[in-house]
């Protein structure tokens, strides 16, 4: 053959190549044939899609106002304050007032609402009774408010993206870290795999609940310190499987003669084995998901958890034992931790069963 | 004697097992003939795959050690090199394949990509379309037909000798002087294990490089090879061309091996003649030759290591008694 017949016949097998190996292909067809799982992994991805522009939809600013001919966005953009149409307050507008000052004036002006007009810090208060107010059309309270005045589906939808945002944080974080560790202790084995060993057994016994407790009472964590100590206890989840694993691989033939065409230690764990082991980080992910947004949950439940006013499942769960009298707080947050927790085990599940290797060889 | 373009001198390679330290190789010394085969034999245990590994250093950390003896190649001593320097030669100036083809190839990976990959480590002035291109004119040269679909295969979907042919197409991708081939045929059914050796021949015509064999099968070995050396318990025994060690073997192992060889004239249903005793442990090496207690020869000189001794200019042996040896095929 030449070189140009090569290079005639070398597109031709370009076109048919895709992205993944067909075998992951092949796990990705059998991860959507399982319904429930894949269900389940659509919905949990429109939730989190839904969840990232939230601002869309549960807000208390307008989507559109038209004051005087203008037309203004305010979701996105800088704050508005009242004199800015035509009120007498230089804090930011009250939309909602504006939009029932306006359909009460007639004429041009108008507000857009979105279809929950509270956020999830502002306080209601109705005069002559005292929060918490059951569920309500007419106030816009679809799931009513907590036990200070806050709109619970507001709540429970930022408190949502806080958790999945800590679950996605974390569990990339402390695997990524987990993965680089349990391959280098398999991988190079002796004293490394013997310091590594020790380390990760003494970071495995310290009480991480003791500590997330005397973190919060030094100072009230955010989101993101609160991520930071989960990484820094969490991270050795996945190391004993990845040791085991690249352990199980470093002995295979083939990594062996990657070495002798002259592929240097970092490129062989990279490449070479990595691919080979990726299966079962994938598989694990979302079980450590389901993990740290149950982690979370019940630290605010504690009250260990993120400081207030951060809208969260647990906060809303603790609030709703303590006003049973007022059961929407507790059902609806009860009803939204399951309903996350399900999915995500559900999506785990499914992942397992397409990854299984088992399911491809059987034996009589 | 030809060029030599790898010489081994003295080498000696221990492992550090639980009972203590196991010298594996004890003062190897061989040369590997320029653009020639050379088969290193041996049974089971001797130390014929710890020599290669031991050549291209890729013995199993943190166990196996080179404590001395040089691996002279080039001008430089591969023993001693740096592991950056090591990478550089491995795939490039030295290959090796390997006994098992159906395991050896990264199974999430393609083929070309395989290929690919060696073009990547050694010949970063080529481009995308230019490894393409070459890997599959290598696979074409292995005997693989249809290289431009089989480019993109895994190797689950190849057979064993189809597989066989692509580690010899990743070993000489980049076109190396020597090419180590560690058992290649062993796993191999007989009719593909005349194919692949065919192919190695072939290879080595077109690209002049020098090949090390290694494998227990005399067969073999009188096939592919031109220069022979025999390995016992860690010892090179004898190095010779091989229809001189065929011929005239002159050390009493290579001695016994040939005579093992069952015959079609022996006398049908008598028993095979074996070499009597068993190899030594290699925690309980006796001082001297280490073949002296299974050896007809053996006299009190065998209790110091035997030297180098040049029968011929392209016949060595390490043997004592190599003459009495000799004398004795004379008269018989």
């Amino acid at each position: 053959m030449t070189d140009q017949a090569i290079n005639q016949t070398a597109p031709a097998a370009k076109a048919k190549r895709e992205f993944f190996s067909p075998l992951t292909l092949k796990k990705l067809r059998r991860f959507r044939a399982i319904r429930r799982g894949y269900v389940s992994f659509l919905i949990l991805a429109g939730l989190l899609l839904f969840s990232l522009f939230a601002e869309l939809f549960i807000n208390n600013r307008a989507l559109l106002v038209k004051y005087e001919g203008k037309l203004y966005f305010p979701t996105y953009s800088d704050v508005y304050v009242g004199t800015e149409f035509g009120l007498d307050y230089q804090y930011e507008t009250n939309y909602r007032d504006l939009q029932a000052k306006f359909a009460a004036e007639g004429g041009d002006n108008f507000v857009i609402m979105p279809l929950v007009p509270w956020n999830a810090y502002e306080q209601d208060f109705i005069e002559g009774s005292f929060p918490p107010y059951p569920p309500s059309m007419e106030r816009e309270h679809y799931l009513g408010t907590d036990a200070i005045g806050r709109d619970v589906l507001a709540r429970l939808v930022y408190g949502f993206r806080v958790a999945m945002t800590f679950a996605i944080t974390t569990v990339a974080v402390s695997m990524t870290i987990g993965v680089i560790f349990g391959c280098m202790m398999g991988y190079y084995g002796g004293w490394v795999d013997l310091v590594g060993q020790r380390l990760i057994e003494i970071m495995t016994v310290v009480p991480f609940l003791y500590i997330i407790m005397v973190v919060a009472n030094i100072l009230q964590p955010s989101v993101w310190v609160l991520a930071l100590i989960y990484i820094l206890f969490g991270w050795m989840a996945s190391t004993w499987y990845m040791r085991s694993m690249t352990y199980k691989e470093r002995a295979r033939d083939y990594v062996m003669a990657a070495k002798s065409i002259g592929v240097s230690n970092r490129r062989i764990i990279i490449s070479h084995i990595l691919p080979n082991t990726m299966v079962m980080i994938v598989t694990m992910v979302p079980f450590f998901m389901v993990a740290a947004i149950g982690a979370l949950t019940s630290l605010d439940y504690l009250g260990f958890g993120v400081k207030p006013p951060t809208p969260s499942l647990g906060e809303l769960l603790k609030q709703g034992k303590a006003h049973l009298d007022s059961p929407w707080i507790v059902s609806s947050a009860i009803a939204a931790t399951t309903l996350i927790l399900v999915l995500v085990q559900f999506i785990g599940e499914a992942i397992r069963e397409a990854f299984d290797p088992k399911r491809y060889t059987k034996y009589e | 004697m030809t060029d030599t373009i790898l010489s081994v001198r003295n080498l000696c390679t221990e492992f550090t097992v639980e009972s203590g330290t196991v010298r594996v190789l004890d003062g190897v010394s061989f040369d590997v003939p320029k653009g020639k085969t050379l088969g290193i034999v041996g049974e089971s245990g001797c130390g014929k795959s710890v020599t290669a590994a031991s050549i291209m250093r890729l013995l199993p950390q943190p166990h196996g050690k080179i404590v001395s003896g040089e691996i002279l190649y080039d001008g430089k001593n591969l023993a001693t090199l740096s592991k950056e320097d090591m990478y550089k030669v491995r795939g490039d100036k030295i290959s090796m394949i390997f006994q098992e083809p159906m395991t050896a190839l990264n199974p999430v990976h393609t083929v070309g990509r395989q290929i690919c990959e060696v073009y990547e480590l050694h010949r970063p002035d080529y481009d995308k379309d230019k490894r393409k291109q070459k890997a599959i004119r290598m696979l074409e040269k292995v005997g693989i037909p249809e290289p431009a679909k089989r480019f993109d295969e895994y190797p689950h979907q190849l057979s064993g000798g189809m597989r066989q042919r692509v580690m010899i197409a990743i070993a000489l991708a980049c076109e190396p002087d020597i090419l180590i081939a560690d058992e290649p045929t062993t796993a191999l059914d007989v009719t593909i294990q005349a194919q692949i050796l065919d192919l190695m021949k072939k290879l080595q015509d077109d690209n002049g490089m020098s090949i090390i064999f290694i494998t227990h099968d005399l067969g073999v070995v009188a096939e592919m090879c031109d220069e022979v050396v025999v390995m016992y318990a860690g010892r090179a025994a004898e190095q010779a061309d091989v229809f001189k060690l065929f011929e005239n073997p002159s050390h009493p192992y290579t001695h016994g091996l040939l005579s093992s060889i069952p015959k079609l004239d022996s006398q049908p249903r008598t028993q095979l003649p074996t070499i009597p005793g068993s190899v030594p442990s290699l925690l309980n090496m006796p001082s001297g030759c280490r073949f002296q207690n299974r050896c007809d020869f053996a006299t009190d000189q065998c209790q110091q290591t035997p030297e180098q001794t040049l029968i011929a200019s392209d016949h060595k042996v390490f043997c004592w008694q190599w003459q009495t040896l000799n004398q004795k095929r004379a008269e018989a």
